[in-house]
């Protein structure tokens, strides 16, 4: 497995503070008040289904309207995210990794009641302290680098987490404002390392040396990119979601993200407590995030080294429905959107905003149905 | 639930008129209702004898009602003046700028209703009072017709309370109609002409006020059901009819007295409830407080409140809302823990929480997963590591047919199921934990008149140790809270009034509908009571 070099890296850096502003809800209700069944599964299914297929009709027409030809643009976008095996596995599931990490993120906070806007930064607190480690451990062996690393990076994440929710638990900050501030510190503080302390020892390029081969997570499959980082993935969803269906501590999670009064005037715990553990296992599993991208795939850390993956695991996260089961396809679809539209770019010219403002019509159709779906709930109320 | 049924009420020009009734009476509905705020629906609005579909507060105002609400509505920044100026299209001429002379309009409309105002100063830098008269002032502006004021003397120090109540006057004076939402009778029968009581969403009472006595209105607020000795009342209307002018005093008094008589002759509940008490007594103490201090916000809702129940006894907590029930319930359920003052609870009680779908209930969650929020803490419910959902299936299906609810099944969402039936799942919850405690806030809100019954048997019950037949443990002591003083009679084995913040328990020989009636109305303005955390839900 051969690294690209950072300047290889086809996708850019977009201005967090406009991703952001097109991604989260200006509503007061928890966002855990998304429902996940409408006294039904399917519907709820077939509703994303068809929100999908709308957003891809007004897509189709918005690329008519530019001048592309819709039929090629797609073409080209199929091709970049399924064409080949090689395609799938090694475009399509390695950008989905990043994002299958952080999506689940951002759905367990959600599901808790917890705005968390800032997995980016707690993604890129994740990074730097797992490459600060690695460059710093090189003679350590794999078994020891990597557990160690992996740890530092969620531990990181989690400490990026740990001063909103304790300004949230103790003081009712909100965490809205206060995570997404976070995430342009973490932006400069990384700048900032990848320029100074953290800099490559040829002092050339704005990224930090190369982490040693021992903190490389191995590939997964023969001559491909993808790495171990998705299977971590899978498994981090899977424990999340039997940890929320089926023990006591999940459903207290559920329960605090429904109703705070309700989870207090239970007498059965504290949601305070809930709210604190949530919002630091988010920050974990964020940092995880971006410590896995830098192992699994540039083996180095640098300036834009996520493409605003924590606001699009926003986008994946609400896509799910918080499901963490299907946080897994929607964060595959979204890493079919960005390896297919880099091919889009490049076989059919059509501009990388494209699919960015595609990705933001999916939500708002995925919202719109929820919505309208929600509201036909309440109406057969008996 | 309607929070209104039916209700017919008339205002003349140049009247007082006095809207009475307990907190959730529909009082503050009605109001709004004539204020364009809220359209019913079912029935007409008229004024001036035609009839109007008032769609929103502008369009109430063009028509020449006006509204004071309990919570201002003016901009702290600016001036009384340019508060007034804000609201008043009179206030601008038609090119924008400010119309010439509207100063002078504004002083002399001030001087002709007496109200003396603060016009210069930021509406930030002045007290309660001021604020009231620039609100008021600042609804008059206009052809003023209808003068609607949601509870305005809540907020007053009683100097104040003179002052505007003569003001109401001088604007009926000069043609206009006021409606006087209150729950402090003596303000009321000081200035309204006519009064309408509403209880429960419907007009309970209506006429001129020196027909009424403060008690009988109180006790038409507070309630009793049109029960099988409906003969007192038949009684107490023939006597109040012959009633004549408002200063014969001593007639008044008489009446009074008579009143209070006829009714404690009426009242049967007090030998059983004699009988019942006996059964605690030498019983355990469940619960105990003493000198509790406890909730959010200066002065506390609940400020030294001593408070005791026993196992096998009904204790009822009487009182107007907000004075500090809420914040009693959540401190005995353990929930909020007190500032000061000690407070000895059991480490689990059943609690059926006033406000259901806020803190009894989640919405979106299923029946079985209501009843596992309940319970889930305990190794029962618990098969290892994991939540034993098909045992908290079985037991919420067993639930929904002991409750009678009715569902297509333990995993229909709450948020589908009626008020009544959500009630139902609520209190079946609570009887499942209530092994040494049981805190019934209103338990048979929503519910009709079987349902109703079921749950207050249940309750009895429960406190007889009838519920579980053959258990050598003792029963369970009940706090039951209401402001259905009807539901505290029946019940009760001991009755306490909540007056704001403190605890006063009712003399044996003292549990009339009038005479607790009287202790409840005692309270001169309400206490804040944000129960266990309704503002700040971390507290």
């Amino acid at each position: 497995m051969t690294a690209p070099t950072p300047r290889a890296n086809p996708t850019s850096p977009t201005n967090p503070a406009s991703r952001a502003a097109g991604t989260s809800r200006a509503n007061p209700t928890s966002p855990a008040a998304i429902p996940s069944r409408f006294g039904g599964e399917f519907l709820a299914v077939a509703g994303t289904v068809a929100a999908v297929g709308a957003t891809l009709v007004v897509a189709g027409v918005l690329l008519a309207l530019g001048g592309y030809s819709p039929g090629e643009a797609f073409g080209a976008l199929v091709r970049g995210a399924f064409g080949s095996w090689n395609r799938f596995v090694s475009f399509t599931l390695v950008q989905a990794t990043p994002l299958l990490l952080a999506g689940l993120a951002v759905a367990l906070a959600f599901k808790a009641g917890v705005w968390n806007i800032g997995a980016e930064g707690q993604l890129h607190a994740g990074a730097l302290a797992g490459v600060a480690l690695a460059v710093s451990l090189p003679g350590a062996p794999a078994p020891v680098l990597l557990p160690v690393t992996l740890l530092a990076g969620a531990a990181a994440g989690a400490a990026w987490a740990s001063a909103p929710a304790v300004m949230k638990t103790n003081s009712g900050v909100s965490e809205v404002i206060t995570t997404l501030l976070l995430n342009f510190v973490a932006l400069f503080m990384a700048q900032f390392l990848v320029q100074g302390p953290l800099q490559e020892a040829r002092g050339v390029f704005n990224m930090t040396d190369e982490i040693p081969a021992a903190a490389r997570l191995p590939a997964l499959l023969p001559d491909s990119r993808l790495h171990w980082g998705f299977v971590l993935g899978l498994a981090a969803a899977a424990g999340l979601w039997v940890y929320l269906a089926r023990t006591p501590g999940g459903f207290r999670v559920r329960a605090t993200g429904a109703s705070v009064r309700a989870s207090k005037a239970s007498g059965r715990f504290d949601p305070r407590r809930v709210v604190r553990r949530a919002f630091l296992a988010s920050g974990a599993l964020a940092g995880l995030a971006g410590w896995v991208q830098v192992s699994g795939v540039t083996g180095r850390m640098y300036e834009g080294l996520s493409p605003g993956w924590g606001y699009i695991a926003i986008a994946v996260a609400l896509l799910a429905r918080l499901h963490p089961g299907a946080v897994v396809v929607a964060a595959v679809v979204f890493g079919a959107f960005g390896a297919g539209g880099a091919a889009m770019q490049r076989d059919a010219g059509v501009p990388e905003a494209w699919v960015r403002g595609t990705e933001a019509l999916l939500i708002l159709a995925v919202l719109a149905v929820d919505r309208t779906l929600l509201a036909a709930s309440r109406r057969r109320r008996g | 639930m309607t929070a209104l049924d039916q209700v017919d009420f008339e205002l003349a020009r140049g009247e007082v008129h006095g809207l009475l009734g307990e907190n959730g009476a529909g009082k503050t509905t009605l109001a709004k209702v004539l204020a364009g705020l809220l359209v019913p629906d079912a029935g007409d609005v008229e004024i001036g004898g035609s009839p109007v579909r008032l769609r929103s507060a502008a369009d109430a105002r063009s028509r020449g009602v006006s509204m004071v609400h309990q919570h201002f509505s003016l901009v702290p920044r600016f001036t009384g003046f340019e508060n007034v100026a804000l609201v008043d299209k009179a206030a601008w001429n038609r090119r924008g700028a400010p119309a010439t002379g509207y100063r002078d309009r504004v002083e002399a409309r001030a001087g002709e209703l007496g109200l003396a105002v603060e016009l210069d100063v930021a509406v930030a830098r002045l007290g309660v009072g001021d604020r009231q008269r620039i609100e008021v002032l600042k609804a008059l502006m206009g052809e003023t017709r209808v003068l609607l004021l949601d509870e305005p003397t809540a907020v007053l120090a009683p100097q104040e309370v003179d002052g505007l109540l003569a003001v109401l006057r001088q604007v009926a004076r000069s043609g206009a109609g006021v409606v006087l939402v209150a729950h402090k009778l003596d303000e009321v029968l000081a200035t309204a002409d006519r009064v309408t009581v509403l209880r429960r969403g419907r007009r309970v009472l209506h006429g001129e006020a020196v027909r009424f006595t403060a008690s009988e209105l109180a006790e038409s607020m507070v309630g009793r059901e049109p029960a099988p000795r409906d003969r007192f009342s038949d009684k107490l209307g023939v006597q109040f009819v012959t009633r004549q002018g408002r200063d014969s005093g001593r007639t008044a008094d008489r009446v009074e007295d008579e009143a209070v008589r006829l009714l404690e002759g009426g009242a049967h509940h007090a030998a059983g409830a004699a009988r019942l008490s006996s059964r605690a007594k030498g019983s355990s103490v469940a619960a105990r407080l003493s000198g509790v201090v406890a909730g959010r916000g200066e002065p506390p809702p609940l400020r030294g409140a001593d408070f005791e129940v026993r196992r096998g006894e009904i204790v009822g907590v009487a009182g107007v809302e907000g004075n500090g029930q809420r914040t009693l319930a959540a401190v005995l359920a353990g929930v909020t823990k007190p500032r000061s003052g000690t407070a000895e609870v059991p480490r689990e009680a059943g609690w059926i929480p006033q406000d259901r779908n806020a803190e009894g209930l989640v919405d979106g969650f299923s029946i079985t997963e209501n009843v596992a929020l309940a319970l889930h803490g305990s190794a029962t419910w618990r098969r290892g590591p994991w939540l034993d959902w098909r045992s908290v299936a079985a037991r919420a299906r067993v639930l929904s047919r002991e409750m009678d609810v009715r569902t297509p099944g333990p995993d229909a969402a709450v948020r589908t199921l009626s008020g009544g039936n959500q009630q139902k799942v609520l209190a079946g919850r609570e009887f499942l934990r209530a092994a040494d405690l049981l805190i019934a806030e209103s338990p048979t809100r929503g519910l009709d008149v079987a349902a109703a019954r079921a749950v207050r048997d249940r309750i009895a019950r429960l406190a007889r140790g009838e519920a579980r037949a053959g258990s050598a443990v003792p029963p369970p002591g009940v706090v039951l809270i209401s402001t259905d003083l009807d539901e505290i009679l029946e019940l009760a084995d001991r009755i306490v009034v909540m007056v704001r913040g403190r605890i006063v328990p009712v003399p044996p020989d003292g549990r009339t509908v009038a005479a607790i009636g009287r202790l409840m109305l005692a309270a001169r303005g309400k206490a804040p009571d944000t129960g266990a955390g309704r503002s700040g839900a971390w507290s």
